[in-house]
């Protein structure tokens, strides 16, 4: 015979023992809410380089609101940060202690902080992420890239790259097609120097390395071997470097390039002092002047028929000084599922990674953009090419002066080789 | 005796607040000052030069290692043009807005007319932020299109590229340096002039001295102590000037421009090598500081 008694008082104490735990259960959601939105922990510094113009700030902004209304226990503060002194920024901000809990940054800004302990990884992030099959809507390399000893330093939220454009107006003046090859190229950008207009504008700064790049890159080169090795030296990087510094000897290049800067090469190039300027997209929407005026170039051919330009995988990444992770990563994710408005009503000009964002008519119905999705970005690398992932070198490859150095040589007309040399041992000394 | 022992015992049985010179309220005056200066010029001193100690990066403090930063310099290709460059910089500087500041000087120590509007419109140089001026200057002589190479080509001389080629951006970088400098120049030698005694010309004018032997014989030894207290203050502000290379030309073409602080700043906060930066801006600084010394010592024997 069954024990009643003990039946019911075990479905008794069943019932009141799911209630009790549902009663507890609520009141721990209720306890951490209020925890939350008493704790100094819920509120979130965002801290967003300026990528695009004023608009794109506005966005951030509104979409940091909609966040919070969204996220009643997390409070999001959305702090634009200029690029000029954004080391300093950083730093002086972690050495201080008030670092950000989120932050966009250039492409290898993850890996360096990372390397010095002050980004998290984000593993946990990627594998809910790939759990879901969210993972799968970002374009093929992107988020793979950011890795680095065996962690996801970053999630990748926007593609940089730099395309050629031209004059369509001085190129029908001078009788020129657009080139689809070096020889095209070199030929083109002497048939439109004359007086005081010339083939290309470079310039001596960060954007005249990109140049240099871009051919490298086209040519099948890199700056790296596979193992992450600096190759400066290599044979297609110099008869990259060699056919660039062939065009400033040819007289194609404006000659006051070495001395410029990425500002007063954009104005040579409005101005029609130059017919081609390698640049990063909606070149158009910053120069509306002349908007009819400019075309983009199809992917050039290289000597070897190989392809490319120059691109970045832009991070998004946790600060390690973060005391309340878990609402940062919240964070993190809903800015990822959210981004559109930024190109929508920010005109952003970096690419989307994501194919969601990517198929939006924003970027279907403008043929410039649609142009740099289908044909660049499918040939575009990094700087760490042909290194598969980043390492936090790269930054100071990049940053430190010495690809400054040398296509300021190259824009005098100094000897490749040797100009190159000195490159390589400084590349050498900073990736040791 | 035992008055100057009771005295004493008086003194000291007081206390010490009443002590002559041990009254505590001149230092409490002073100790928020101290505190200060403590604040933002020893204390980063300090952690500067423990930096230049050690290795590693900002964020990421490395090994101790000594003077090991001190001595690679030497032997540092950037470091040695660094020198070189922030002494021809110095030194051009010096002469080129020394020459032209007593020139004019000497011109506006003459009864002319317009002379109270000159001397206002001759200080603009010194007077315009150095961000303002500089950047005009850029746009001015950055390429074809700009003003100086529009009047160049007037003449039929151009273009010339100014910050296009190492040769030229130098020059360009030490003329606005000078443009930059003159005014102080003018204004100091100016005052120097006007507190010599006329009595003097008028007495080797009579004697029957030329005008360039009453120059060289009254008025630079008159102003020899202002003109050396003004070379040494130039050349620390030379030795020390970032906005004029860096605005113009961050340092470029190829490096050309870069003086030490300059590059102190690029090993520090782009290289991410804050052992060698601190160890460059070390160095400066002890060339500033022998400087100062020369004028301090200056000062005090013109004082005497």
């Amino acid at each position: 015979m069954r024990d009643q008694g003990f039946v019911n008082q075990s479905a008794i104490d069943r019932r009141t023992l799911l209630k009790g735990a549902a009663a507890l259960g609520l009141a721990g959601a209720a306890g951490q809410r209020f925890m939350r939105s008493g704790a100094a922990a819920t509120n979130l510094q965002f801290w967003d380089m300026v990528w695009g113009p004023p608009e794109y700030i506005d966005t951030g902004k509104k979409l940091v609101d909609q966040f919070n209304k969204a996220n009643p226990d997390i409070t999001a503060e959305y702090r634009s940060t200029p690029w000029n002194n954004w080391y300093q920024t950083f730093t002086t901000a972690i050495g201080a202690g008030t670092a950000p809990d989120v932050s966009t940054g250039a492409a290898y800004q993850s890996v360096q902080f990372f390397d010095q302990g002050a980004v998290a990884p984000v593993d946990d992030l990627i594998a809910k992420m790939k759990a879901s099959g969210e993972l799968d809507d970002f374009l093929p390399g992107t988020y793979e890239r950011l890795q680095y000893q065996n962690h996801y330093v970053a999630l990748p939220w926007a593609i940089d790259i730099r395309i050629p454009y031209y004059r369509k107006d001085l190129f029908d003046a001078a009788g020129v097609k657009p080139p689809t090859n070096w020889d095209e190229f070199a030929a083109a950008a002497k048939a439109l120097t004359k007086g005081n207009q010339y083939g290309v504008v470079s310039c001596g700064d960060t954007l005249g390395t990109h140049h240099m790049y871009f051919f490298i890159l086209d040519n099948g080169g890199g700056l790296f071997t596979e193992d992450g090795k600096p190759d400066l030296m290599n044979d297609r990087n110099v008869e990259a470097l060699t056919f660039f510094s062939d065009l400033v000897k040819a007289g194609s290049v404006h000659p006051a390039s070495a001395g410029y800067t990425s500002d007063d090469a954009v104005k040579a190039f409005t101005q029609g002092a130059a017919a081609m300027l390698i640049t990063n997209p909606g070149f158009e929407t910053r120069a509306p002047e002349i908007a009819d005026k400019i075309a983009i170039l199809d992917p050039i051919t290289g000597p070897h028929g190989d392809k490319g330009t120059i691109a970045w995988v832009n991070n998004i990444m946790l600060y390690e000084q973060s005391k309340d992770k878990a609402a940062a990563s919240t964070f993190l994710e809903w800015w990822l599922s959210n981004l559109t408005p930024l190109w929508t009503e920010g005109h952003l000009t970096q690419l989307p990674v994501r194919k969601s964002i990517a198929s939006n008519e924003y970027f279907t119905q403008n043929p410039n953009m649609k142009q740099i999705l289908d044909q660049w970005v499918p040939v575009a690398k990094t700087t760490a090419t042909h290194y598969p992932g980043i390492f936090p070198a790269l930054n100071e490859v990049e940053g430190e002066g010495v690809m400054q150095t040398l296509v300021q040589d190259l824009l005098q007309g100094k000897d490749v080789k040797e100009s190159m040399t000195k490159a390589d041992e400084r590349m050498k000394e900073i990736v040791k | 005796m035992s008055t100057q022992a009771t005295a004493l015992e008086r003194y000291r049985g007081q206390p010490a607040a009443k002590r002559p010179g041990h009254d505590p309220l001149p230092y409490s005056l002073l100790l928020p000052s101290l505190l200060l200066i403590g604040l933002i010029n020893v204390y980063p001193f300090i952690v500067g030069f423990l930096y230049s100690l050690k290795d590693g990066s900002l964020l990421k403090q490395g090994d101790f290692v000594g003077l090991a930063n001190y001595f690679q310099l030497p032997a540092m290709s950037d470091f040695r043009h660094a020198l070189l460059f922030s002494a021809i910089f110095a030194i051009c500087n010096v002469a080129g807005s020394y020459a032209i500041g007593l020139g004019l000087a000497l011109l506006l120590n003459q009864e002319m007319p317009g002379r109270g509007f000159y001397r206002v419109a001759l200080l603009l140089p010194w007077i315009i932020p150095s961000i303002v001026s500089i950047v005009s200057w850029r746009w001015m002589i950055a390429d074809q299109n700009g003003l100086i190479n529009q009047a160049l080509d007037l003449v039929g001389v151009g273009p010339i590229f100014f910050l296009g080629s190492e040769r030229w951006a130098i020059f360009s970088v030490i003329m606005i340096k000078i443009w930059r400098s003159f005014p102080f120049m003018m204004i100091s030698c100016l005052a120097a002039l006007q507190s010599i005694d006329r009595d003097l010309y008028e007495a080797a004018h009579i004697d029957g001295a030329g005008r360039w032997q009453t120059f060289r014989d009254i008025t630079l030894p008159q102003i020899a102590g202002i003109s050396v207290v003004l070379w040494i203050l130039m050349t620390i502000w030379s030795v020390n000037d970032f906005e004029t290379p860096w605005l113009l030309t961050q340092g470029g073409p190829s490096n050309s421009t870069e003086n030490l602080i300059i590059l102190a700043y690029k090993y520090t906060f782009t290289r991410n090598d804050v052992g060698t930066g601190s160890a460059i801006a070390f160095v400066s600084l002890i060339i500033l500081m022998v400087l100062a010394w020369m004028l301090l010592r200056r000062q005090a024997r013109s004082e005497v």
